[in-house]
């Protein structure tokens, strides 16, 4: 894939989703009239339940809760949305909540979203050698408490060390969504089975504006429009992050509103193609020629 | 008549390098990683505003990230922008003792092997200054500095033993990183650096913008060049003129051997 220029109109040839264009039709997954996809939205929904309090040594109780607001009001509230807009997400999972709490990731599965893995306790600290089973720890958790198997993770609180990729290709998965070094896929180095599916952490991501920028929703939700508009005369790859527990994240009522609407700025264009990591990864693993390295 | 307002518009060229400065770069990954965005588009895109804004403007360049970018250094050059030094690795120029001058000197000369001319400033923003560092750069050649925050203004750098040096000060208020770092949108970053700037150009017609490739304390995010777009036309339209830190240093030198002779 080219470097696409900064501020210059991008040739009707050199838009890199013309192939999934291809692809969606020939699946009748596109209407006839719909223009070709120009950029693909990707919702990822970290559930952060009472796992990242867990995590830190704090009893999941009385102001230690914001996990806990996941659970019972975040996480429901996004559904909704989703459902709402039609969109499929991913769902980014820690072993320790789905343990705990497995109607909520069923609820989450019986809607058609994607769950994938995001640590055992959110681990934001150094798991030295202990790393490749906690990883295979919550795999198995997820097999068996909701009978499917992630093929994605994400780094908790964006630790991730050499150890992780041996050990997530060791379990067969098929993408990380860990970096922060490109505006697009790109496959890992000599490896066509594997990909990195980049997220923004730092402009597509609630968390960071909410608890560090101590930002009002309404200009969290226009930086997102802004990036998703200046993406989509680029690379047209938008990886937006949000979390539904309180304090930081997107769950209570006045920031899931303004992601409600962010999707629906997102839901009104017509060149554009919402789908999970696992589907986006699929789809550049079928084409690696075209995501290789610039 | 109106004062003339000039702007400097400078970029520090940092990558991944501060954080190999302290671990391995093969330990760096996801969060510790941001800076890798710079290779990955980050620099090449802030290129490309430039290039669309007609703007010559100073880039920093520490050595680290002048090997590593090597055909966008060239490309900077082609663009006519200036190439000055930003030291070596992002060594702490306070706690190198007998070795600064060392240091200080290889970055020199090894930019200048890389540019073919040598740099005329130096800005250095990751460690104290120690009590040499301004000799020992006008030994080196140096005319400039563009580390301080003290003032609005270039001044004569021969108190501190730089004689025949200015500095051009740069303003942590039209800065990128200072924003950005507090992660407040881009948005706000635009009210800060939009109340900074005009204020700076008020007061005594000098305003340095510091800019950063990466995108998490920087610009080089497609959305966040749009805002840097918005201010520098801004800054255009109040009448500015954008020029280098080299030929406004060497303008300054002028008018002060104009005074004293």
């Amino acid at each position: 894939m080219q470097r696409i220029p900064y501020g210059a109109a991008v040739r009707a040839d050199d838009n890199p989703w013309l192939p999934l264009d291809h692809e969606l039709r020939a699946q009748g997954l596109r209407a006839a009239g719909a223009p070709p996809v120009r950029a693909v939205v990707c919702v990822t929904v970290h559930v952060d339940g009472p796992a990242v309090e867990v995590g830190r040594k704090q009893f999941p109780a009385g102001p230690y809760t914001a996990g806990r607001y996941a659970i019972r009001r975040g996480v429901p509230r996004h559904l909704e949305i989703l459902a709402r807009h039609r969109m499929p997400a991913t769902f980014f999972a820690c072993g320790y909540d789905v343990e705990h709490y497995p109607a909520t990731f069923h609820a989450i599965l019986a809607a058609g979203h994607e769950i994938a893995a995001h640590g055992y306790l959110h681990e934001a600290w150094d798991l030295g050698d202990e790393e490749p089973a906690l990883l295979a720890k919550t795999h198995r958790i997820i097999q068996q408490e909701l009978g499917v198997t992630p093929v994605g993770w994400c780094s908790p609180s964006g630790r991730k060390s050499h150890r992780t990729l041996p050990a997530l290709r060791e379990l067969g998965y098929c993408y990380d969504a860990s970096e922060k070094d490109q505006d697009r896929p790109y496959l890992a180095d000599g490896d066509d089975g594997f990909i990195m599916l980049p997220n923004n952490t730092v402009s597509l991501d609630d968390y960071p504006f909410y608890f560090s920028g101590h930002s009002l929703a309404a200009e969290a939700c226009d930086n997102w429009v802004q990036e998703f508009e200046a993406l989509r005369q680029a690379e047209g790859y938008v990886h937006l992050t949000v979390h539904p527990k309180a304090a930081g994240g997107s769950g209570t009522p006045a920031r899931a509103a303004a992601l409600d609407r962010f999707l629906g700025h997102v839901a009104a264009q017509p060149d554009v193609h919402v789908m999970t990591l696992e589907a986006l990864a699929r789809h550049c693993l079928a084409h690696p020629d075209n995501w290789r390295r610039a | 008549m109106t004062a003339p307002k000039t702007v400097l518009v400078t970029l520090n060229v940092q990558g991944i390098g501060p954080e190999a400065a302290t671990q391995p770069e093969t330990a760096l990954h996801g969060r510790d990683a941001h800076g890798r965005y710079t290779y990955g588009g980050g620099l090449a895109r802030v290129l490309d505003m430039l290039r669309r804004q007609g703007i010559r403007a100073t880039l920093f360049w520490p050595i680290f990230e002048a090997e590593r970018c090597r055909d966008l250094l060239e490309q900077s050059l082609r663009d006519g922008h200036e190439a000055a030094s930003q030291g070596n690795a992002f060594e702490d120029l306070s706690a190198l003792g007998d070795r600064e001058a060392e240091v200080l000197e290889r970055a020199r000369d090894r930019l200048t092997q890389l540019t073919g001319i040598a740099p005329q400033g130096f800005r250095y923003t990751s460690s104290a200054f120690s009590a040499r560092t301004v000799p020992l750069l006008r030994q080196l050649g140096y005319r400039y500095d563009s580390s301080a925050i003290d003032d609005d203004a270039p001044y004569a750098l021969d108190a501190d033993g730089g004689a025949g040096m200015v500095e051009l000060p740069w303003s942590e208020g039209l800065c990128d990183a200072t924003h950005f770092s507090r992660r407040v949108t881009q948005d706000r970053a635009y009210a800060h650096w939009v109340e900074q700037g005009d204020a700076l150009l008020a007061a005594d017609g000098y305003a340095c913008l510091t800019l950063h490739p990466r995108a998490d304390h920087g610009v080089g995010r497609a959305a966040r060049l749009q805002k840097v777009e918005q201010l520098l036309e801004r800054f255009r339209a109040a009448g500015a003129e954008f020029t280098t830190g080299g030929d406004l240093a060497a303008r300054a030198l002028r008018q002060a051997r104009a005074v004293i002779g």
